[in-house]
């Protein structure tokens, strides 16, 4: 893992073959700030100029994963096309959407995230408001999305169990990040509340309407 | 043609699978489709979708016009209005006639494919039950006794079923996978010596192996940032339990995973029955694309 260097660069990726018809670019290996950026930069690019071959392309929170036909392309030749589309990713414009997220915050978890950052919660829910987040990544589950980062001092760890299935629209909170529900799902992360913003439509032709990429600001509903 | 076929009895987890729902894990939607991809292609070229079948096997009547049934996969046993029919192969139902599959010798999932399109409206592009997502086919379900299953009338042409590849085969081939490298040469090599078996906790979205060699008992690895999977990632999981992940399975996993199950295997996979023993065999990349270019038609 090569770190990186400065604000006008990322960080070096690696190309790790997943099976026989899928590589991973791999921009690290811990959650970064620079390598998630260069995440949605490389997915824009190739979303908009797909490489020959490529079947689909899939951005996790500091990876990219290329489903390609083997019978049209081989790993080893993708790779390289890949390397060279590297090159150009400073210049890529992400043109995120900016998403205004009406909130109630009342969720179980509410007092015990604010008490673990030393604030009351309305200080709580203030600080976790001020801050625009970026939506880091889709695709945990169906409309699920991270967005993150907050600062330091907003960092607390997952729950130490699980909670069972929590509704759709639940605001989860945990390892520096908010993520928002849009189906039902048990999670080890802090449920602090709820909206009736729904990410997932199965039956439209794009069946989550946030991308990587894109803005999110919390409002108190 | 048009008609319409009454689930008369189900075994469990029998779905409506068509070749799957591409390009939407990004959206949290694994593709799903066919456990057997062969099978599923070899059960007749015919309409969309199929009834994928597991080895308890179906029995349908046919309440309203006719059809061509095609079945193939695996090895069961079929029976159409009471009368023994050979598997794979295929048959013209009418009104008031019944097919009833019941377990065979080997493998775990059959097709039947259909001369007309199933009728279901397809989301995201795809009629596919995905078991994990709860959407596609019937409400997103396995198929259960009373479901009515309609049949188009715009056939395009009859199901011919054709024989598919031999299961007894237990040799499955993997390329080292995205987490390899975190794993001790002696865990990496152990893996390819020891036998592994199919436990009974097996579905769409994963099969639970039996470690009784112990191979990953001490892996322990902390856990990692998440990533895309693809259907044959073999993870391990926190106990060292190791799961090859299938068709319906997570769309990301943060469990290290050590190999994948090549394209060309993983049907095979798919069809080994709950004590069956596994072996594994590394290949490298080339060589698994050069096996899938050496079994395109």
């Amino acid at each position: 893992m090569t770190g990186f260097t400065g604000p006008q660069t990322h960080p070096v990726p690696t190309i790790v073959p997943m099976g026989d018809s899928a590589l991973l670019v791999r921009f690290g290996v811990t959650l970064d700030d620079a390598a998630n950026r260069a995440t949605i930069r490389l997915t824009r690019a190739l979303d908009l100029n797909p490489l020959a071959g490529v079947l689909e392309t899939v951005p996790s929170l500091v990876s990219v994963l290329l489903r390609y036909d083997p019978l049209v392309i081989s790993g080893s030749m993708l790779a390289g096309e890949l390397r060279l589309r590297l090159y150009g990713l400073q210049e890529i414009a992400v043109d995120p959407v900016t998403w205004q997220i009406d909130a109630v915050f009342d969720g179980p978890d509410l007092a015990e995230v604010a008490q673990a950052v030393g604030l009351s919660e309305n200080a709580f829910i203030a600080a976790h408001n001020s801050t625009r987040l970026r939506v880091l990544a889709t695709g945990f589950a169906p409309g699920f999305v991270y967005c993150g980062l907050h600062s330091k001092d907003l960092v607390v760890p997952r729950r130490k169990s699980m909670r069972p299935p929590v509704p759709v629209g639940s605001i989860l909170f945990a390892a520096g990040q908010t993520a928002i529900t849009a189906t039902e799902m048990p999670t080890g992360w802090h449920v602090i509340g709820r909206t009736s913003f729904l990410n997932f439509d199965p039956m439209s032709e794009r069946p989550t309407r946030m991308r990587a990429g894109d803005i999110v600001q919390f409002r108190v509903a | 043609m048009t008609a319409t076929l009454k689930v008369m009895r189900a075994g469990p987890l029998v779905t409506i699978q068509d070749e799957g729902r591409f390009g939407m894990l990004r959206h949290g939607v694994s593709a799903s489709g066919p456990m057997d991809a062969a099978a599923f292609a070899a059960a007749g070229r015919g309409g969309r979708g199929a009834i994928e079948i597991t080895q308890a096997g179906i029995e349908l009547r046919v309440d309203s016009g006719s059809c061509v049934v095609g079945f193939g996969g695996a090895d069961f046993k079929v029976k159409t209005n009471g009368d023994k029919q050979v598997w794979p192969g295929s048959a013209k139902l009418n009104r008031g006639d019944t097919l009833a599959i019941t377990p065979g010798k080997a493998g775990n999932y059959g097709y039947l494919r259909f001369d007309t399109d199933i009728l279901i409206e397809p989301m995201m592009g795809s009629i596919a039950t995905n078991t994990r997502a709860r959407l596609g086919g019937l409400e997103g379900r396995a198929l259960r006794e009373g479901d009515v299953i309609a049949l188009d009338k715009s056939g395009s042409a009859a199901a011919v079923p054709s024989a598919s590849a031999p299961l007894s085969d237990n040799h499955i081939r993997v390329v080292w996978g995205l987490h390899a490298e975190l794993f001790s040469p002696e865990i990496r090599a152990g893996m390819l010596q020891a036998s592994f078996q199919i436990s009974t906790k097996l579905d769409r979205m994963g099969v639970r192996l039996e470690d009784k060699g112990g191979v990953f008992t001490d892996a322990t690895i902390l856990s990692l940032v998440s990533d895309a999977i693809v259907p044959g990632d073999i993870q391990i999981l926190g106990d060292g339990t190791p799961i090859v992940l299938m068709r319906d399975h997570q769309p990301t996993g943060g469990y290290p995973r050590i190999a994948t199950i090549i394209t060309a295997d993983l049907d095979r996979f798919a069809q080994l029955r709950p004590g069956s023993s596994v072996a594994f065999t590394s290949v490298s990349v080339d060589h698994a694309q050069r096996i899938l270019r050496s079994v395109q038609p």
